[in-house]
């Protein structure tokens, strides 16, 4: 009976969304931070980040499962996962504002390089991604509780 | 005895095995949906069975007898094939990400398996109901 790598694999994709909109969460509160690090004794503002999906979860049952040789074709399911979280590369804004205790001597502020609509674009998506992957961990669940009825009238 | 043995059960039995599989297959392609170059994968099993149970008479394999006692292949065989993962390299929902998950088709494949796997099991506890009744005789 393998139907419990149904919830494992809905429930690996449950916490990869969970930290998505984590991450998406810091991005959105830290869209106006200035002071994220100090780098050679200036302020740096805040980063963009973002995660990394990969399929290839290296789980306790699946290495079991393949140094027993069990089932090659069954393991090949792995769920997903977050690698890493990067950040993003593009460049930060520059904001005219003197008044800011930031500003340079130009009077320009740099500013996170955070898009607050992509950002919401992006948690609407983790989302729909969250509820899909429920709605298949119901399904799993459903499936499950109807096999344990046959044989009763 | 082949109270609970015949090709029929079995064959419901393989049925049933295969839309576990299925669910499982389609639970990694939702979980999938936005990893960047994953390939979704499907089950092949009902197309396996009919080739197996001779309604596609034109694509099936045949063993070749010499002798009477040779073990049949093909035709005539109970006809019960393993469920196979296919994974689909070809195509590419999204240029960007080279994911060719389409989740809408994958919710609707996840339906129908949901309703396929309640009426195998319908059927598995239909048929030992009726081997009971024959026993019991009320």
């Amino acid at each position: 009976m393998k139907l419990n790598t149904g919830f494992d694999i809905s429930a690996s994709a449950l916490t990869a969304n969970r930290l998505r909109m984590d991450v998406i969460s810091s991005n959105i509160a830290n869209a106006e931070t200035t002071r994220a690090k100090i780098e050679n004794g200036q302020y740096v503002p805040y980063k963009r980040k973002m995660v990394v999906l990969d399929a290839n979860q290296q789980s306790f049952s699946t290495l079991l499962d393949k140094s027993l040789n069990v089932n090659e074709k069954t393991t090949a399911l792995k769920g997903v996962r977050v690698t890493k979280i990067v950040e993003d590369t593009t460049p930060t804004k520059l904001v005219y504002n003197p008044n800011h205790p930031d500003a340079n001597a130009e009077g320009y502020v740099e500013m996170p390089n955070v898009d607050t609509t992509v950002e919401m674009i992006d948690m609407i998506a983790a989302q729909r991604a969250y509820e899909a992957n429920i709605t298949a961990l119901n399904a799993s669940k459903s499936i499950f509780q109807k096999s344990l009825t046959i044989g009763k009238g | 005895m082949t109270i609970l043995n015949g090709a029929s059960f079995k064959r419901m039995e393989a049925a049933l095995f295969a839309t576990e599989a299925r669910q499982r297959v389609i639970a990694n392609n939702i979980a999938n949906a936005e990893t960047p170059n994953f390939k979704r994968s499907e089950i092949l099993f009902e197309e396996l069975i009919e080739n197996a149970m001779g309604v596609n008479t034109n694509k099936r394999l045949e063993g070749f007898k010499t002798n009477e006692r040779h073990i049949t292949i093909g035709k005539g065989s109970l006809g019960l094939p393993r469920a196979q993962i296919v994974t689909d390299h070809t195509t590419a929902m999204n240029p960007l990400t080279n994911n060719n998950v389409d989740i809408e088709t994958e919710m609707a494949l996840l339906a129908k398996n949901q309703l396929n796997n309640q009426l195998y099991a319908n059927q598995i506890t239909h048929e030992i109901m009726m081997k009971k009744l024959a026993i019991t005789g009320r």
